[in-house]
Formats: structure tokens, C-alpha cells, sequence
């Protein structure tokens, strides 16, 4: 005991001084942030200004409700979103008005505007005209407001009640609201459902990555340069064994907590939505539960790599396997109960990914949570065993890659 | 004392060590000695207990080797390597403390062996940033700091200078002094032949030849003798003890006006009688019994072992 300690101190700090590590700790939550949430924060602060909108409305009909609807909205900040500028000259030919106002949204004094042809009558055609395709948002809010105000004109026309009117015109907003069994309610955004489980699997993919990387890396070292012939003519294999796993768990919750407690700061300067850390105590315990089953195998697939290429080429497929559960989330997200994912959860290679997923859309049976909980543990048991009959064997063979064969006989023997 | 009996280690197709015996006393340097693949590596693995032998056991002071033995090996292999990015005194210490020496104690022998081969400015450099000679000095500390009982050394001069060759070897001298077991394994037969007192020499896994050192040189010795002389030695070739003459050129004090040979005698001729036939007909400068070197040996018996 005392020796896997000595041998857990060692390689822990051994491996936390490297870069690698350090990288890793820093970097991969940086880039995930910067690829998760820059899209979003950059949306909020396009919002942040109001835009100049023209309209040619040829019939006169709808400009002056357009301009009073449209300017009625408001940015976060009680900005009017919009400013609506009349274009309409009846002097003016409308050839000379649409050049000229291309011109204005081509110089950028307009952010576009709206051609209103054929007004009043039921051939009414209408283009939103800009520069770019990137407003979808503004298009769909002129839409909106349009087609509110035609209605409305064609009722006041009609001679129907202004009360009415105005009841009718009201819009409604549907907001969607995730229900748990707590009674609990939040607010559920499929954005933010996606980026903050994608988060997750993300981190518990690198983290295994990197920490198994350097697992692999290690023992091929020791391997090549037959210090392990020295450990273990200092110390049981299974001292060992227990030391560098042990080192290797604390390297994670090393990187854990420091994970942690960069989201809690990245959370108060409002660039995360706190919904991230909605039911983050479970997520936790299938991020570790996910994390050793990883490095379990990792000390398999070390003891019997004997080059770098070949651990490279182990790591890859591992890591296609972790980021398999990513494919999914999209359909997860607005598909909860689907077989797939179900079958998904219950397979020990995809299941901590998937449950990430799972506890942030939907609410989870303790029943099913307890079996696949049991079925983690039950895995995480299994690989141990193997790996440590691999690493008892492999660490002490050179040269050619044992075949499958080979491989269950190490199991098989003693 | 370290016996290994009937040590047999079998792979898939090939067995490694094939019925090997042998004792190491304590206070003696053990040489096994073998051309490569023969088996040395394999048998000191048995030995120290990093694989488990297919048959046969090794006792150590009367008692089967195991987990308890770990603190008292000393083991340096014959492919060197330490952890690189760390500092020299921490890979000593981390070594120290994996053989169960307190902190305090590992610290004090690891100046002590630091100063002792004269690498004590390396202290706190990492290990890459050393030369091959001083990263190898590291390791050899690495290797008998805890003052094992049993020292296994295997290809212990490689990579060094003839200098630290020679510190290398006092210390081994020294070591085997205080009643060390010491296992030396090489294929430098000029090293053995200068320190073990025991020769084990092993090929394709089984047990060619052993003894002690002199035993063995006495066994293959023939009956040569080595001259130098000033003046016409021809006639040497026809005298009846003589069986075979070689030029030889090893000796410094050949000039060009000295010739050495080196001549094998008939078995039942003494070297005097042949001094005494030779003496007066040549002005004679040198006259020495060769002692068979341990590397001719080596090659002889391999070969005809094949």
C-alpha cells in the first residue's frame, strides 16, 4: 500500500507538470466555449443596435401601420429594433426608386427594404430586398407584422368592430416548458439543451483522450526503456497497477475541479446559461463513471501497444466511440424517448455520453437509472480485471503485437 | 547465496532457459556470459522474479525468491532509460523510496553516491538534459543506493568512457568487498575476465560451461608460451617440443629488430624444458606462459557447442 502511494505521487506529479496537461486543463475549455457559446453571444450583440429599414409601398396603403408596428418593437435595451423610412415618391418613376434605394442598402445607409407592388389587390407582391441572407430574423418579423396589418386593414374594411379587431390581432407567444417529476419547471431552449450536453461529452472526451494518451505514453516509455523491468523488481504488478490508476483518477478530478470552477466563472459573467448546471450532480456521476470505464481500457490498450503508431491508431478508434454519442444529441434533443437512444444508454462504450444527454432532456426512471448505473459499475469491474491481466503480461512483452488469440490466453492464465 | 535449480522458462516455441543450475555465493562476482539470445536476459528475470519460471525455483539465503525480496535486488538493465523532463535527485529518491528507504536516508546516500561518481553539479538538472555517460551514472545510483544484497548488473560498462569504466568497476570491486551477491551479465568477455570470480556461460538457453574463474582458464589453457627475442629464431619451428608458431605483435617492446612469437608446446613439455633448449641459441628478451584469454575460450566453446 505504502508503495502504490510512492508510485501515485510520482507519476501524479510527474504527469501534471507536463504540457500536455497543462494544455489540456486550459485549452479544451477555452475552444469548446469559443465553438459553443461565440455563435450565440455573437447573435445577442448583433441585436444590440437598431437597423434603418425602407419601404417603397406603392398602393400607400400599409407604410404608415407597417412604420408604427415595426417600430413598436423593442431591443433588450428599449431601443426601438427598427427605424422605418418611407422610399415612396409618387413623382419619382419606381425604376428610379428601386435603383435608388439599392444604392442606399449597397452603401449601408439601409440595412434593406421592403417593395410593396400591387397593393390592396389580391395580386399583392412583396420583396424584402438587402444585401446579405443574414436576416433571416428581420424577415420573418416583416412577415409577421405585415400580414398582421393587411388582415387587419382588409377587416377595418370590411367594417368589423375595432374591439374585435384588435382581439384577434393579438399574438401569442408559445414558450416550451420541461416538466419534472419534482414539479419542478424550466425553461427548456434546444440550443442551450445541445450546447450544454455536447459540453459534457466533449469535456469527458477529452479528458479521456488526453489523460489515456498520456497513460499509453508512459507505459510505452517505461516499456521501451525497460524501467518496468525496474518497478517491478521493486514492487508487485499490482501495486503498480493501483498507483497509476490512482494518479491517473487524481489527473482527472485535478481537471474536474478545475473545469468545474472555471464554468462557475464562466456562469457569472453570463456567458454560460446557468441552465448548463441544471442537474449537473447526476451528470457529474456519469461523467466519472464514463471516465474510469475509458481509462480502465487505456491500461488494457497500453500494456499491449509496443509502438507509437499503434497507440495512436488504438486511440483513434476510442475516440470515434466517445464523440459517436454527439451524431445522436441532435435527434435525442427533439426525439427523447427513441429506441436508439434508449438501446445507447445501456451499452457501457456510449452509455455515460448518452446519459449526459439524457438528464438534460428528459427525466430519467430511478428504475432504469439504477440498472444503468448497475450496468456501468458491472463493466467498470470487467475492464479492471482484464486490463490488469493484460498489464501483468503485456508490460513485460516486446516487440510484435499479440494476436486476439494471445490476448485471451493473458486473460485466461493465472 | 542465490541457487537456481533446474530453471526452465518456456515460451510458445521456443524454450528460453533449458535446465539451468547454478550457485552465486555472496562476496563473489558471478559472470554470466552468453553470445546474444542465449538466455541471460531471460534467466535474470526468473531470478528476480519479474516472470515466473515454466519449472525449476530460485532460493535466496535457503528461501524461494518473492514479494519480499523486492527491497534487496538491485537491478540495472541492459537498456538504459530514466524519466526523461525529471530532475536527476528526484528519480533517485522516487527509486530510493519504491526499495523502502525513508526520505531522510535516501537523500543523505544519494549525495553521497552523487559525489562519488563525481555528478553531484547534475543534481538538479533534468535527466534529458544530461550526457548518456551521466544519465547511465544516475541509473547505477538508481541501482545499489538501497545497498542491496543482490545485485544484478546487467551490461554494467556500456556507454561508458574507459575512465568511468574503471570507477565503475572499483565500486563493483567494493561492493562484492562488503559480501554482495553480484550477478554481472555481458558479452565483454576483457570485463569479465577482470572481475567475476565465477563464470557462467549459457547458449541457446542451456549450460555450456561453469566454474570458478581460474578452474575455467586452466581447463582450456594450452600449453603456449609467449618470446621476444634479437636474431635467427627458425630453427624454433623444427625442435620436437614444438607443435605450432604464431607471429604475435602484442607486446610493445617488439622493435624491428625483435621478433614475438607465441608457441604452442606438446602437452607433456614443460615450458622450463623448451627455455632451456631455446636459450642459449637466441638473445632472448621476453619469455612468458600464456594464459588462454576468456573471449578465445568463449568463441571455442560456443562454436563447439553448436
Amino acid at each position: 500500500m505504502k508503495k502504490t502511494l510512492i508510485i501515485a505521487k510520482w507519476e501524479y506529479i510527474e504527469k501534471i507538470r507536463t504540457k500536455t496537461f497543462i494544455i489540456s486543463m486550459f485549452v479544451t475549455p477555452a475552444i469548446l466555449l469559443l465553438f459553443t457559446l461565440a455563435p450565440t453571444w455573437f447573435n445577442r450583440h448583433e441585436e444590440e443596435s437598431t437597423k434603418a429599414y425602407g419601404i417603397i409601398d406603392t398602393s400607400g396603403i400599409y407604410f404608415n401601420q407597417l412604420r408604427n408596428n415595426l417600430e413598436k418593437i423593442k431591443l433588450n435595451d428599449e431601443q426601438p429594433k427598427y427605424i422605418i423610412i418611407n422610399l415612396f415618391d409618387k413623382k419619382v418613376k419606381l425604376n428610379e426608386l428601386k435603383k435608388s434605394a439599392d444604392l442606399d442598402v449597397i452603401k449601408n445607409r439601409l440595412q434593406g427594404y421592403l417593395l410593396i407592388l400591387n397593393g390592396g389587390t389580391d395580386k399583392i407582391k412583396i420583396n424584402f430586398r438587402s444585401k446579405g441572407s443574414g436576416s433571416f430574423d428581420d424577415l420573418g418579423k416583416f412577415e409577421e407584422v405585415f400580414n398582421r396589418v393587411k388582415n387587419k386593414i382588409q377587416l377595418e374594411n370590411a367594417g368589423v368592430d375595432t374591439s374585435i379587431i384588435s382581439s384577434i390581432s393579438k399574438y401569442v407567444d408559445i414558450s416550451p416548458i420541461k416538466i419534472e417529476e419534482n414539479g419542478k419547471e424550466s425553461k427548456a431552449d434546444f440550443l442551450t439543451l445541445f450546447f450544454s450536453s455536447f459540453i459534457f461529452i466533449m469535456l469527458l472526451m477529452m479528458m479521456v483522450l488526453s489523460t489515456g494518451g498520456m497513460l499509453v505514453r508512459s507505459l510505452l516509455e517505461e516499456k521501451s526503456n525497460r524501467l518496468i523491468e525496474i518497478l517491478v523488481s521493486s514492487c508487485s504488478k499490482k501495486e503498480l497497477l493501483a498507483g497509476k490508476v490512482i494518479a491517473l483518477s487524481g489527473l482527472g478530478f485535478t481537471q474536474i475541479l478545475i473545469w468545474f470552477i472555471l464554468g462557475l466563472v464562466t456562469a457569472r459573467t453570463a456567458l454560460v446559461p446557468m441552465e448548463v448546471f441544471d442537474n449537473v450532480l447526476p451528470m457529474l456521476g456519469f461523467f466519472i463513471l464514463g471516465y474510469v470505464f475509458y481509462v480502465s481500457i487505456f491500461v488494457g490498450i497500453g500494456s499491449i501497444v509496443s509502438t507509437d503508431q499503434e497507440a495512436q491508431q488504438m486511440t483513434s478508434y476510442i475516440s470515434i466511440i466517445l464523440i459517436l454519442p454527439t451524431i445522436f444529441a441532435v435527434s435525442a434533443i427533439q426525439n427523447p424517448g427513441s429506441t436508439l437512444i434508449k438501446v445507447l444508454s445501456y451499452i457501457p462504450f456510449t452509455s455515460a455520453s448518452i446519459m449526459m444527454l439524457r438528464l438534460k432532456i428528459e427525466t430519467i426512471p430511478p428504475g432504469e437509472l439504477l440498472t444503468i448505473v448497475l450496468i456501468m459499475l458491472v463493466s467498470i469491474y470487467l475492464t479492471i480485471t482484464f486490463s490488469s491481466k493484460l498489464f501483468k503480461i503485456g508490460i513485460l512483452s516486446y516487440g510484435k503485437r499479440p494476436s486476439v488469440k494471445e490476448l485471451i490466453r493473458w486473460i485466461r492464465e493465472k | 547465496m542465490l541457487v537456481a535449480e533446474n530453471l526452465t522458462k518456456d515460451y510458445k516455441d521456443i524454450t528460453a532457459v533449458n535446465n539451468v543450475s547454478f550457485r552465486v555465493e555472496p562476496g563473489r562476482i558471478f559472470g554470466l556470459l552468453g553470445p546474444n539470445g542465449a538466455g541471460k536476459t531471460t534467466t535474470i528475470r526468473t531470478i528476480l522474479n519479474i516472470i515466473k519460471p515454466t519449472s525449476g525455483r530460485i532460493l535466496f539465503d535457503g528461501e524461494p525468491i518473492n514479494d519480499q525480496f523486492f527491497n534487496i535486488i538491485g537491478y540495472l538493465p541492459e537498456e538504459r532509460g530514466l524519466y526523461k523532463k525529471s530532475k536527476a535527485i528526484d528519480v533517485i529518491l522516487y527509486f530510493a523510496r519504491l526499495k523502502n528507504m525513508d526520505k531522510k536516508t535516501a537523500l543523505s546516500k544519494a549525495d553521497y553516491w552523487l559525489k562519488k561518481l563525481d555528478i553531484s553539479q547534475y543534481r538538479h538538472k533534468k535527466i534529458e538534459e544530461l550526457s548518456k555517460g551521466n544519465q547511465q551514472k544516475v541509473q547505477f545510483i538508481t541501482t545499489i543506493i538501497h545497498n542491496p544484497r543482490l545485485i544484478v548488473l546487467d551490461e554494467p560498462f556500456a556507454g561508458f568512457d574507459p575512465i568511468n569504466q574503471q570507477l565503475i568497476r572499483e565500486i563493483i570491486i567494493s561492493l562484492s568487498g562488503l559480501g554482495k551477491t553480484i550477478i554481472l551479465s555481458t558479452h565483454q568477455m576483457d570485463t569479465a575476465e577482470k572481475l567475476c570470480s565465477d563464470i557462467f556461460l549459457i547458449n541457446k538457453g542451456k549450460e555450456v560451461c561453469s566454474g570458478s574463474m581460474i578452474d575455467i582458464k586452466k581447463r582450456f589453457g594450452t600449453n603456449t608460451v609467449r618470446i621476444i627475442f634479437e636474431g635467427d629464431g627458425s630453427f624454433i619451428s623444427t625442435l620436437p617440443s614444438v607443435i605450432r608458431i604464431e607471429k604475435s605483435n602484442s607486446l610493445s617492446e617488439t622493435s624491428n629488430i625483435s621478433s614475438s612469437l607465441e608457441v604452442t608446446l606438446k602437452d607433456d613439455i614443460h615450458p622450463k624444458d623448451f627455455l632451456k633448449d631455446i636459450m642459449n641459441r637466441l638473445s632472448l628478451t621476453h619469455f612468458s606462459v600464456v594464459e588462454p584469454a576468456l573471449d578465445k575460450i568463449f568463441i571455442d566453446v560456443i562454436r563447439n557447442s553448436q
